[in-house]
């Protein structure tokens, strides 16, 4: 029963999230925020465990889009092809870029993603077959109906990642991927097979980023080069260290955080007697305070250091043994 | 073969800027370990500035100086937030500067909007023999070389310039010796800020900077320091003129709006290929 | 000179140093000898400043400088730079490095060179020059010996003995080799554990076979030797 138990909140969670889109009117929002979750819990399971930055991981989103784009309108293969193959085709690049990348010092991973985000870019406005500057329309639908069954299905995919991820943790794999976070040259002693653990877990990343690319290629049938700009990414990583790296559900709260966050800041900018630059001001202005904030006083983010705090308080009222 | 000529000479000019901004990062990576993401907007900065108090008609010469000034200025701050806590892993020290540039992004878009802007430089051409050259791309040329003779006379030959160098090289016998390691740290981030901003100020006449400029120089200047292996400014200096004259050549040759991007390939192939020496190393 | 009392080193959960006193008198020279993680480094580091005291009291009366275990040199600067770096502390007059080629003459030549490219002797005479550049009444020093032949290290004892004799500087070194170390210091203290467990006149210490057995291993076996 006790393998069980860290299930459980995956299933409230589910439940919960059954019922949200039924209660908002924005569907688009509530989609970006959940293929958002889907980036982000892989993307801070990665940034926890390697203790790296991926500062290009939109690139890996935008391959996903493009595999459905390409497969289904340029080549006319049925949908549900391009669903499978996006995220297989991410991770694949994922290998490509992290197996020589990630032997590297941290930032030499931050900016060779960033770099390759760039450069899919690069290749998206010039290519015709992807796109050539114009971007791809017209992508055929993967489901029949609006875009309720488009929120369904990211949903499930979401819950599914959650629960991917929780057995990963739980697992051997896992065990050896917190002892890499405690300290690398400890983990390798004791056997654990450090680059090839850091290379599986960030493929397993660009394939969660993959199928989110993939859903965002049905939802919005339009993908080009300025869909997926390093600004996303960027944003994917402040989501990911606020919500606390190396945690499932960091990753959750962090998206939410940031949501919220960037939807009063919005709503703040449209305020009368503002100028009009009081948008993207605002917006980056409140990534910066939030990401300084968090890494130099909540350096674990939010998730962790509530739950460490809830273990003190714990420890404190339960009387010890020892007297 | 002119037109050859001036692809090359309009290179080494973008190159020079490229190892501004390059040794930028390989100052204060050297001294801290820390990679500092700000660098290309302490370069925007210094151009937007520059541009400015130009136009406030703060004669020429006086204006680019300061604009150069206030960018070591912006660098310092940066290094005193980054540099806040001591201990902090190289790994949040990266994210802590990203989420700076962030602010950098919105101080920029709240003054200067988000259109670029271009202040006026030197005018007029050189002749090189058949060749005329811009005037502008001659200086930056030759104040980057002053700059980095300058550079290598103060770590070389003055004694924070030493010291400096000698918190790099050991920073436990540092201490041992009486060099305040976070002061040298400081001093680091300072003249970043002033090179990146005196890359701004050159670059800003010929190419017309707003606050979308930063992550390309970033990216540029950051390749050049690779070559370097973030911690010799003159293989930047090679690597960037390397990095410069062949965007150019592309770009003249092939099409115009690959340089960045051509930047980004060669930097990847370098950091692929030297992987076995840029190995993982725990934060200082 | 240099006086210890009760001193208690703690890092984190762990004690270093358990309540250690010693006295270094102005112009002697001192050993403090003992096993691997006994304390000896930290002691040093105590007395530098480089580690926070838990309690205990330190009474230096003059400037003291650390020769530091595994010479910790400046690898990519010069010898010379190396050396003026030893006197940050001191006013930029007085920093002339020309003090030190006087005492070791060997390393005149090789002023320009690259400290981390010299060999092992080398690099720990350029480590004893810069710590005389900031003209120090004590001079501190951690495993002189360490990776270098017998040869070199009896070299480089003569050259403390010298200093100590020209200058009056006062030295306490920390040392595993100590045959080397007796040779030099006319006393010693040995620790084990973070608490000095033996002090006294180095050939008082020599004699007694108890203390060779368990501290002094090598002096025992040296001494049996024919």
């Amino acid at each position: 029963m006790r393998r069980l138990a860290p299930y459980i909140p995956i299933a409230a969670f589910a439940v919960a999230a059954l019922v949200v889109p039924l209660l908002m009117r924005d569907l688009t929002f509530v989609m970006q925020t959940v293929l958002s979750m889907i980036v982000v819990v892989g993307l801070s399971l990665f940034m926890g465990y390697a203790g790296q930055a991926s500062l290009g991981h939109a690139a890996f989103v935008a391959v996903g889009a493009l595999t459905v784009a390409v497969l289904c309108r340029q080549l006319g293969l049925p949908p549900v092809v391009g669903l499978l193959a996006a995220p297989v085709i991410a991770g694949i690049f994922a290998v490509a870029v992290g197996a020589p990348l990630l032997r590297l010092r941290g930032h030499y991973l931050a900016f060779g993603t960033l770099a390759v985000l760039l450069l899919v870019q690069l290749v998206m406005s010039t290519v015709p077959l992807f796109g050539g500057g114009v971007g791809i329309m017209g992508i055929p639908p993967l489901l029949p109906g609006g875009q309720l069954g488009y929120v369904y299905l990211a949903i499930a995919v979401l819950v599914g990642a959650l629960v991917v991820s929780q057995h990963l943790v739980d697992s051997r794999f896992g065990r050896g991927m917190r002892a890499l976070r405690g300290s690398e040259t400890a983990a390798a002693s004791s056997g654990v097979p450090v680059l090839r653990s850091k290379i599986q877990v960030f493929a397993l990343s660009a394939v969660f980023a993959g199928f989110a690319g993939a859903l965002s290629a049905f939802f919005i049938p339009y993908v080009s080069q300025d869909s997926f700009p390093p600004s996303k990414s960027f944003e994917y990583v402040i989501m990911a260290v606020v919500g606390g790296l190396g945690s499932l559900w960091g990753g959750i709260v962090g998206v939410l955080v940031i949501s919220v966050l960037l939807q009063t800041l919005n709503f703040l900018s449209t305020m009368p007697g503002l100028p009009a630059t009081a948008g993207p001001t605002l917006q980056f202005a409140g990534y910066a305070v939030v990401l300084v904030v968090v890494l130099l006083f909540l350096p674990n983010g939010i998730v962790p250091s509530i739950q460490s705090a809830w273990r003190r308080r714990r420890a404190r009222l339960v009387p010890t043994n020892a007297g | 073969m002119t037109t050859f000529l001036t692809y090359i000479a309009s290179g080494l000019a973008v190159g020079a800027s490229f190892a501004l901004i390059g040794s930028g990062f390989v100052v204060v990576h050297r001294v801290t370990n820390v990679v500092n993401f700000t660098q290309g907007t302490l370069t925007v900065l210094g151009g937007l500035i520059s541009y400015s108090l130009l136009s406030m008609a703060i004669p020429h010469g006086l204006g680019e100086v300061a604009a150069v000034l206030i960018a070591a200025v912006a660098g310092l701050l940066v290094g005193l937030v980054t540099l806040s806590r001591p201990g902090t892993p190289a790994f949040v020290a990266l994210l802590v500067t990203l989420g700076l540039s962030f602010l950098g992004t919105a101080i920029i878009i709240l003054v200067w909007g988000q259109n670029p802007v271009s202040p006026p430089g030197i005018e007029g051409s050189i002749a090189f023999g058949s060749v005329s050259i811009e005037s502008q791309r001659v200086l930056i040329v030759v104040v980057t070389l002053a700059v980095f003779g300058a550079m290598w006379l103060f770590f070389e030959r003055t004694d924070l310039g030493r010291a400096m160098s000698a918190a790099a090289s050991n920073q436990r016998a540092a201490r041992l010796v009486g060099i305040d390691v976070r002061r040298m740290g400081l001093a680091a981030f300072a003249i970043a800020g002033a090179l990146g901003g005196l890359a701004g100020v050159l670059l800003a006449p010929t190419l017309p900077l707003s606050v979308y400029s930063d992550l390309p120089l970033a990216l540029s200047g950051f390749a050049a320091a690779v070559f370097g292996g973030l911690s010799s400014p003159g293989r930047t200096l090679i690597g960037a003129m390397v990095l410069g004259v062949s965007g150019q050549l592309v770009a003249g040759y092939i099409n115009g709006s690959f340089q960045t991007q051509l930047a980004l390939v060669m930097m990847l192939v370098v950091m692929i290929a030297r992987h076995r020496s840029l190995t993982t190393e725990e934060a200082k | 000179m240099l006086h210890i009392r009760d001193l208690v080193v703690t890092y984190g959960a762990a004690t270093a140093l358990d309540g250690v006193s010693l006295d270094v008198e102005a112009g002697e020279m001192v050993a403090l000898v003992g096993p691997n993680g006994a304390g000896k480094t930290t002691t040093l580091n105590a007395i530098s400043g480089v580690v926070p005291t838990a309690s205990g009291t330190i009474e230096n009366g003059g400037r003291s400088a650390q020769v530091p275990e595994g010479r910790q040199l400046f690898a990519d600067l010069s010898v010379d730079d190396n050396l003026r770096l030893g006197a940050w502390r001191m006013p930029r007059r007085d920093r002339n490095t020309e003090r030190v080629y006087a005492v070791m003459p060997d390393l005149r030549p090789l002023r320009r060179q690259r400290a981390g490219l010299l060999s092992g002797g080398q690099q720990q005479m350029v480590a004893i020059g810069r710590a005389l550049m900031a003209r120090p009444d004590v001079l501190l020093i951690d495993e002189l010996s360490l990776g270098l032949a017998p040869l070199i290290a009896a070299r480089l004892i003569e050259h403390l003995r010298e200093i100590n004799r020209d200058e009056g500087t006062t030295i306490l070194l920390v040392e595993q080799e100590v045959d080397l170390a007796f040779d030099l210091c006319s006393r010693a203290y040995v620790i084990e554990a973070g608490r000095v467990v033996a002090e006294g006149p180095t050939d008082v210490l020599r004699a007694d076979p108890q203390l060779a057995a368990i501290y002094l291993g090598t002096a025992m076996t040296r001494s049996e030797t024919p």
